[in-house]
C-alpha cells in the first residue's frame, strides 16, 4: 500500500513535467495549426542552461529563470524558422520544427557536450501518512498547478489570450479585424519556449537530460496532448497526470523495460479511436 | 513526369547507369562502402518520396521497416536459411507489417500520422532491445555473408552491385506505379482524399498499398544492409535515421523518383564529406557530430523554405514548367 501511494505521487510528477511539455504544444497548435516537434527540445535547453550555469556558480532560482528565458528565447527563434516565412504550410512547419530540434543537437553538444547532466532540486522530503514525498516532487505538481491556472486565466480572460483564440478558430477572420496572426503565432512559440523552458528546470533534477532526451520528452507529451485533441489544456493534463501514473506503475511493478510501449501504444490507441469519430471532409476543411 | 522525361531522352538515364555500373570497379573498399549506404539511402528514400510526394502521408517511421528488413533477413540467416530466402523475406515480411500496421495507423494523417509511425519504430526499437529472438539490446551477430548456392559476395564491390541491382528495382517499379492508373488515383488523394474518393478512388486500400510498397523498399535495403555489416542491433536504426530518409526526400524533390536518388546522393556524399573535415587532425572530438546535425538541420530547414520543390525540380525547373504538367494524362 505504500510502495503504491509513492508510486502514484513519483507518477502525478513524472505526469506533470509531460502535462507542461504537453502544454507548450497545445498553446502553439491552437495558435498556428503547426505539432511543434522542437517542444521537447526546449525543455533539453533550459535542463542543460540551468545546470550549466549553476555550475559557473549563480545561485537557485536565478539560473532557473534565467535557463526558462533562454529557452523562451529560443521558442521564438524556432517560431521565427517556422512560421517567419508567409504561405508555410503547417506541415512544412512540422518538418521545419524537426529540423529546428536536430539544429540544436548541434547547437546542445557544442555548448555542453553528449553527456547526460542534471542538477540538485530541492532537498529533503516530507513524511506524509508514513509515505516520504520529495519536495521537489512537490515543487512539480505545485508549479504545474498554477500554472495550468494561469494558462486558463490567460486564454480564457485576456485580450491576448482571446486574441490567440480566434487565430486558432479562423485565421482570416482574425486579420479581418485587425489581429496580427504571424505575430501571434511568434508569440505562441515563445509561450510553447517558456512552458517547455519550465518543464525543463522542474524535471531535469528528477531525470537527467541530455540532448537526446527531448524525443522521450515530445513523444510523451504528444501523446499527452492527443489525449486533449491537441486544443485543450486541461484534457492535456488529465492524459499526462494518466500517462505518468501509469509508466511509474508499470515501473514500479517490474515492467519498467516496457515503459515505452505501455506509453506509446496508449497514445496510439488514443488516436485511432478519435480519428474513427471525426469525419475527413471536416479535418480537410479546416 | 519524370517517366515521360526519361522515354523521350534515354541518353541521360543511359549514361547514369553505364557510371553506375563502372563505378564498383574503380572504388576502393572505403569509398565502397559509402558507394552502398548511398544506395541503401536511395531505395529507402525513393519509397519516403512515394510515400510523401504521391500519397501525401508523412512517415517519421521509415526507419523501423529498414530494421524489419534487417532483422528478418538476420534472423534467418543466423539459424542457417539461405541468404537468398533471407533477403527476398526482408521486403515481404516488412510490406506485410507496415499492412498490419496500416490498417488502424493510416487512418491518421498529417502530424497524427507522423508521431504514430515515430511511435512505432520507439516501440519497435524497444521491443528488438528486449526480446530472446532478436538478441536483445547487443543485437544479432556474426550474420553470414550474402551468397545463391555455393556462390558467396564476399567483396564489397559485389555487395555494391546488389545494392545498386536493387535500387534499378525499386526505381522501375516505383516508375510503373506512378505511371499507372493507380499512380493518378494517389495524386488525387494526395490533394483531397474527400475528392478522390467521391471520383471512385479507394482511398483506404490505396493509401494501404503504397504504405506497404514504401515499407518493403525500406525491408530490401534493411535485408542488403544486415548481410554487408554482418550484424544488425537496436543502435543500429536511430530515430535520426528516419529523419535522414525525410531530409533526403525533400531536399531531391517530393513525388519524383530520381530526386530521391539525387536527394540521397547529395546528403550521403555531403555528410562524408563534412565527416572527412571533422575527423581531421586538430578537430575536436565532437567535431562530426556536430557538423553532421547541423548540416542536415540546416539543409532541410532551408530547402523547405526557400526549394519547397527540391534540389532536382529545382534544377530542372525551367524545362518542366513548360511541359504540360501530367506526361501520363493520356493513358
Amino acid at each position: 500500500m505504500r510502495e503504491l501511494l509513492t508510486y502514484l505521487v513519483n507518477g502525478l510528477a513524472v505526469g506533470c513535467g509531460f502535462a507542461l511539455i504537453a502544454s507548450g504544444l497545445v498553446a502553439v497548435h491552437r495558435v498556428t495549426g503547426v505539432v511543434n516537434f522542437a517542444q521537447g527540445m526546449f525543455a533539453v535547453v533550459a535542463g542543460l542552461s540551468a545546470s550549466w550555469l549553476l555550475g559557473a556558480g549563480l545561485p537557485h532560482g536565478v539560473s532557473e529563470v534565467a535557463a526558462v528565458l533562454i529557452a523562451t528565447a529560443t521558442g521564438l527563434l524556432t517560431g521565427l524558422l517556422a512560421i517567419g516565412k508567409r504561405g508555410t504550410t503547417p506541415q512544412s512547419s512540422l518538418i521545419i520544427t524537426l529540423g529546428v530540434g536536430v539544429l540544436a543537437y548541434a547547437v546542445e553538444i557544442f555548448v555542453w557536450g553528449d553527456q547526460p547532466r542534471s542538477f540538485p532540486g530541492l532537498p529533503g522530503s516530507l513524511t506524509l501518512a508514513g509515505v516520504g514525498i520529495q519536495w521537489q516532487h512537490l515543487l512539480v505538481v505545485a508549479t504545474t498547478v498554477v500554472t495550468f491556472l494561469l494558462l486558463t486565466a490567460f486564454f480564457g480572460r485576456t485580450y491576448l489570450g482571446k486574441a490567440f483564440s480566434a487565430c486558432a478558430s479562423n485565421p482570416y477572420a482574425a486579420r479581418v479585424i485587425g489581429i496580427d496572426v504571424t505575430k501571434m503565432g511568434l508569440l505562441a512559440f515563445a509561450l510553447g519556449g517558456l512552458l517547455g523552458g519550465v518543464a525543463g528546470v522542474l524535471v531535469t533534477p528528477l531525470r537527467p537530460v541530455s540532448f537526446d532526451t527531448d524525443v522521450t520528452l515530445i513523444v510523451n507529451g504528444f501523446a499527452a496532448a492527443v489525449f486533449g485533441a491537441l486544443t485543450r489544456p486541461g484534457l492535456a493534463l488529465v492524459g499526462a497526470l494518466l500517462l505518468g501514473v501509469a509508466e511509474s506503475l508499470a515501473a514500479g511493478y517490474g515492467y519498467a523495460a516496457y515503459q515505452t510501449e505501455l506509453a506509446l501504444g496508449l497514445m496510439l490507441i488514443i488516436m485511432v479511436v478519435q480519428s474513427a469519430r471525426r469525419a475527413t471532409v471536416l479535418e480537410e476543411a479546416v | 513526369m519524370t517517366g515521360g522525361a526519361r522515354m523521350k531522352r534515354p541518353l541521360p538515364g543511359l549514361a547514369v547507369g553505364a557510371v553506375t555500373l563502372a563505378l564498383p570497379a574503380v572504388l576502393d573498399d572505403s569509398a565502397l562502402s559509402v558507394y552502398i549506404f548511398l544506395g541503401l539511402a536511395a531505395m529507402v528514400t525513393v519509397g519516403v518520396s512515394l510515400l510523401m510526394g504521391y500519397a501525401g502521408q508523412v512517415s517519421l517511421g521509415q526507419g523501423a521497416f529498414y530494421a524489419v528488413g534487417g532483422y528478418t533477413a538476420g534472423i534467418l540467416a543466423v539459424h542457417g536459411g539461405p541468404p537468398v530466402l533471407g533477403l527476398l523475406a526482408a521486403p515481404v515480411v516488412a510490406a506485410v507489417f507496415a499492412a498490419v500496421i496500416g490498417v488502424p495507423l493510416l487512418r491518421l494523417r498529417g502530424h497524427h500520422l507522423a508521431f504514430a509511425t515515430l511511435a512505432t519504430q520507439l516501440i519497435l526499437l524497444s521491443l528488438a532491445g528486449q526480446l530472446e529472438f532478436t538478441g536483445g539490446d547487443i543485437g544479432l551477430q556474426g550474420i553470414p555473408r550474402f551468397g545463391i548456392g555455393p556462390f558467396e559476395l564476399g567483396d564489397a564491390a559485389s555487395y555494391a552491385y546488389l545494392t545498386w541491382a536493387g535500387v534499378a528495382v525499386v526505381m522501375l517499379v516505383t516508375r510503373n506505379v506512378i505511371d499507372s492508373r493507380p499512380g493518378r488515383a494517389l495524386r488525387a488523394l494526395a490533394t483531397s482524399e474527400t475528392a478522390a474518393a467521391s471520383s471512385g478512388v479507394p482511398v483506404g486500400r490505396y493509401k494501404l498499398v503504397v504504405f506497404a510498397l514504401s515499407a518493403a523498399f525500406a525491408g530490401l535495403a534493411g535485408g542488403i544492409y544486415a548481410f554487408y555489416v554482418g550484424y544488425v542491433a537496436p543502435g543500429s536504426f536511430p530515430v535520426l535515421l528516419s529523419i535522414e530518409y525525410i531530409v533526403m526526400a525533400v531536399v531531391g524533390g517530393l513525388g519524383t523518383v530520381w530526386g530521391a536518388v539525387v536527394g540521397a546522393a547529395a546528403i550521403t556524399l555531403l555528410v562524408q564529406a563534412l565527416n572527412v573535415v571533422g575527423t581531421a587532425p586538430g578537430m575536436p572530438s565532437y567535431a562530426p557530430s556536430v557538423l553532421s546535425y547541423a548540416v542536415y538541420a540546416l539543409v532541410l530547414i532551408v530547402v523547405v523554405l526557400f526549394l519547397p520543390h527540391g534540389l532536382l525540380p529545382a534544377v530542372t525547373g525551367r524545362r518542366a514548367a513548360r511541359r504540360p504538367r501530367d506526361a501520363g494524362a493520356g493513358r
